[in-house]
């Protein structure tokens, strides 16, 4: 019972034959992404009479993000849920999700904008599939906010403030412009580093950082909304393509009905995650009003300049077809 | 399929191959024998996987660090100052390192750096006074790996963030078996002492105490610098070793003189062969569980063990055999990665409390790296201080069967783990 | 023969340098990080991705030197406990075999060179292959080494452990290692 394909003798399914299928995901039980995989296998399998299998994996089971996107490229894996913050230096436009106060601040929008986009579900997917990635869907998995060792409330709170990001550029550049110093850093060494203020903060969204103890470690939590956690389903070209027809339609219908699915479910674990750290966490919060998130994303402006000159391609396409899509939806002009 | 991996693992191994050949082969042939899908070159990807780890850095500096330590005087007014204080109490050496050993391994997050830094000169001294070798490497061994259920252990911060059980309640929850430990080593060092006749030295008058510590002012800043750096938020327990290098750079070629600057490049030369031998052993590990956990493995095993309606106590010594028994193949930190997740909700499901299961899992985590055939730390013992494997793993038998019994008491005894919760 | 002799003390000085420059590299780069940062001065972006590259370079171009210095972790149970027929066996079959299973892995270690091509690093933006290279060529001097630690035991009566390592050179050795 391992990793690939199919297999002609499979108990299921009237002598039909069976799927055994990997889906691999960058969080752990419990957590959206894992929760995805496994509520898409129950369906798949509810829906193929046990046809399907599909084997949802926990992050780290097959390596780092790289290693998975890796392996589903080359085909060991099926299926993934991928976010472009660690595929930016793959698909280097993937690096669109790391602008700053770009989508929509209302986590409604956001979803409409990556359900209907076509910069994401064509250009970029496009993109991603010229390497061997297909993305079959964009979702969130809620709103960033940032944590830290005191109240960030205006850019110059982050003068001298030592930010942990993800290792990506763009989002280094981001930080420098607020005036914060930004450090690279593994999640294992995170929580200990907060905790002895060797970096000051992070972001993340809040069902994260309540599973990840991060309010046990730091004084303020700052609803700031500054970006969307963007996940992509994707899956390997090859195998989809090779999917015979009447399964490959009932894989697509179970995508296009996920979208709502996680939707919910992403929407109840942040703000079970916020009560909990209500109640019982000494974490303060403080909530940005709408002229406190406006001189945030004041600052952050030239990074799309940045964006369209750093990775270049079809970057510039993208970033403008996006902000165009946005105004439409949100009916506010995203510039 | 798991038989052809064991088959090629323990042959090789038998026949006295460099152990990364067995590590690195039997998943190859894996891959290429039974997943057709798959791309041997994803060898290399877990490979590298393997050896990025930013954590893992402190490795390499660490052992840069005691090897300039050691070409200079750093080390010797250390270990002076030390032997002023307990040198004249029975089994006071072997007490000290194993201390020394748990308290560095709890800060520096990674058990093979501290086999280096403090296993390095605390073994020097051990020798000197009478300790066969192999009993000076069980207990570098031994203490280092007990750090994993000391505070801030990375071991317990992995379980945590799998398991979303509370880090604050694990940490408190580590202590008691913590002391356990240290209280069953402290005895065995002291009955060892007594059997083998270890010299005591006579007790050191105050006067020269007092000149020996002078003499280590500056040495003795290193655990200052090191620790204080990490609780200070000055730097990540990384970033601390290349500071000691900093450090003993500065005390050996500017302070003391005893290393000329030319000397360095040998120096780094000498600690970049064992990092390179220990880094393939790490990189090899790392593939052997990626092929464990893509054949799927653990699954297969646990759908047989925990089928049906277990107990607590069932539940928890099937958990207990498998880390131990991954963790003497793997990293523990891969091995929590993958185990977790597969026993946890068997666990919870049973009645076992989270925080205690997390416990008993770190704890056998630590007991399997020290634990032959394989075990990490084994083999950067014998790396860093240039024994052969046998000798590294002759005096380990004893603390095997001491952490045998701590086992059994934590596994039936609950409250050793949780007694100091809040709740409990 | 003696370009091949030349040829060897180059490989071997170059081993050298590299294991000893990855390990300084390391050093700075991850010290003058932190100093910089404790300064006020910002912290160094690029360190974490140099130092990778310093610890790749030293784990797989480092293989041929270990197994020219005999210092691969082995488990040498059987080995020192045979008698010398058997022993110089092993001493034939053990690195001819295992040269042909760091062959193996240069050959797949370089598909995934290839397989790298489009991807780039994360803060200096240059091919990954930069990064991954070394591992294709390690594998192969290990290997080449390996075949040397063969060729020598076969060449000679005595046991080698590698080409510049022989088995306890004398019956005092030999003691003194059991006297544990
Ligand atoms: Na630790
Ligand atoms: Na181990």
């Amino acid at each position: 019972a391992c990793g690939g394909g199919s297999d002609e003798s499979g108990g299921g399914g009237n002598g039909e034959e069976t799927y055994e299928w990997t889906f691999v995901t960058e969080e752990n039980e419990g957590q959206v992404q894992y929760e995805y995989a496994q509520e898409f296998a129950d369906r798949m399998d509810e829906k193929t009479d046990g046809q399907v299998t599909i084997e949802p994996v926990e992050f780290g089971g097959l390596g780092s993000e790289v290693d998975q996107v890796e392996q589903l490229q080359q085909g060991a894996v099926e299926m993934a849920v991928v976010s472009p913050g660690f595929t930016g230096t793959m698909v280097e436009e993937g690096q669109v999700f790391s602008l700053q106060f770009l989508l929509p601040n209302d986590q409604e929008d956001v979803q409409q904008v990556l359900n209907e986009s076509e910069a994401l579900n064509d250009t970029l997917a496009a993109r991603y599939e010229e390497e061997d990635i297909m993305p079959l869907s964009f979702w969130s998995e809620g709103a960033m906010q940032w944590t830290g060792n005191k109240a960030i409330e205006s850019p110059d709170d982050f003068n001298g403030f030592q930010m942990r990001t993800q290792n990506s550029p763009l989002l280094q550049q981001t930080y420098r412009e607020y005036g914060a110093d930004p450090q690279v850093m593994s999640a294992g060494e995170l929580y200990t580093s907060l905790d002895n203020g060797t970096v000051d903060g992070q972001e993340n969204p809040l069902f994260f950082i309540e599973a990840s103890s991060y309010d046990e470690v730091q004084s303020h939590l700052m609803i700031s909304n500054q970006n969307s956690y963007v996940a992509m389903t994707t899956v390997n070209p090859q195998f989809y393509n090779e999917l015979p027809d009447d399964l490959k339609e009932t894989f697509d219908e179970t995508v296009t009905e996920m979208q709502d699915w996680v939707y919910d479910e992403q929407v109840e674990q942040n703000e079970q995650a916020r009560e909990t750290m209500t109640s019982e966490s000494d974490i303060e919060q403080v909530e940005l009003s709408e002229e406190q998130r406006a001189e945030f994303r004041e600052v952050t402006m030239p990074m799309r300049d940045y964006y369209v000159e750093e990775v270049g391609g079809d970057a510039e396409e993208i970033l403008t077809t996006l902000e165009g899509e946005i105004e439409e939806i949100t009916g506010e002009s995203a510039e | 399929m798991l038989f052809t991996l064991l088959a090629i693992m323990v042959i090789f191994l038998a026949l006295g191959f460099p152990m990364m050949v067995p590590l690195i082969l039997a998943p190859l042939v894996i891959v290429l024998f039974f997943f057709d899908a798959v791309d041997p070159f994803i060898m290399l990807q877990q490979m590298l996987e393997g050896i990025s780890s930013y954590v893992l850095l402190a490795v390499p500096m660490f052992i840069f660090a005691a090897d300039i330590m050691s070409q200079g005087h750093t080390s010797k007014r250390l270990l002076d100052f030390i032997g002023a204080f307990v040198g004249h109490l029975r089994g006071g050496y072997a007490i000290t390192t194993a201390a020394a050993c748990t308290i560095f391994g709890s800060i520096s997050g990674s058990t093979q750096a501290t086999v280096v830094a403090i296993g390095g000169p605390m073994r020097q001294r051990l020798l000197k006074v009478g300790y066969k070798d192999s009993t000076a490497i069980a207990f570098i061994i031994n203490a280092s790996d007990v750090a994993l259920l000391i505070p801030p252990s990375i071991g317990m911060i992995m379980y945590s963030l799998i398991s979303g059980t509370s880090l604050g309640d694990m940490f408190i929850a580590g202590i008691g078996p913590g002391l356990l430990v240290f209280i069953f080593f402290t005895l065995y060092a002291y009955i060892h002492a007594k059997i083998y006749s270890i010299l005591l030295a006579a007790k050191i008058p105050w006067k020269e105490r007092g000149k020996m510590t002078f003499d280590a002012v500056f040495p003795l800043l290193f655990p200052v610098i090191i620790i204080g750096g990490i609780y200070s938020g000055l730097f990540t327990p990384t970033e601390a070793a290349a500071m000691a290098v900093v450090y003993a750079f500065i005390l050996e070629v500017i302070v003391y003189r005893t290393v000329k600057l030319k000397q360095m490049f040998s120096i780094a030369l000498s600690s970049g062969l064992v990092t390179s031998a220990v880094f393939m052993l790490v990189a090899g590990g790392q593939v052997f569980a990626w092929v464990i956990q893509f054949a799927r493995i653990p699954q297969m095993i646990t759908d047989t063990f925990l089928g049906g309606d277990p107990g607590p106590i069932y539940v928890l010594i099937i958990v207990s055999i498998f880390f131990f028994i991954g963790c003497m193949f793997v990293d523990p930190i891969v091995v929590i990665l993958i185990l977790t997740p597969i026993f946890y909700p068997a666990a919870i499901q049973a009645g076992v409390d989270p925080v205690h299961l997390g416990v008993v899992i770190t704890f056998q985590a630590a007991l399997g790296s020290a634990t032959p055939p394989f075990g990490v730390d084994i083999f950067t013992a014998s790396a860093v201080f240039n024994r052969s494997y046998l000798d590294t793993i002759r005096g380990t038998p004893p603390f095997i069967v001491m952490m045998l019994v701590i086992a059994v008491l934590l596994i039936a005894f609950e409250p050793i783990s949780t007694f100091l919760l809040p709740d409990n | 023969m003696k370009i091949f002799k030349w040829l060897d003390l180059g490989l071997k000085r170059t081993e050298e340098a590299v294991l000893s420059l990855a390990i300084i590299t390391i050093t700075v780069m991850v010290s003058g990080n932190t100093i910089s940062r404790n300064l006020g001065l910002g912290g160094w972006a690029f360190a974490e991705e140099i130092s990778q590259i310093a610890i790749y370079m030293a784990t797989f171009l480092g293989l041929g030197y270990v197994a020219r210095q005999g210092r691969h972790i082995s488990m040498t149970a059987l080995f020192d406990n045979v008698s010398y027929k058997y022993r110089k066996a092993l001493a034939l079959i053990i690195p001819l075999v295992t040269a042909f299973v760091l062959f193996a892995l240069a050959y797949y270690s370089y598909d995934y060179v290839l397989a790298s091509q489009n991807r780039v690093t994360n803060y200096l933006r240059i091919s990954y292959v930069w990064m991954v290279v070394w591992a294709p060529i390690g594998f192969l001097l290990g290997g080449i080494q390996f075949l040397r630690n063969f060729w020598v035991n076969v060449r000679n009566k005595d046991v080698y452990i590698a080409a510049e390592r022989k088995d306890y050179d004398t019956e005092q050795e030999a003691k003194e290692s059991n006297q544990l």
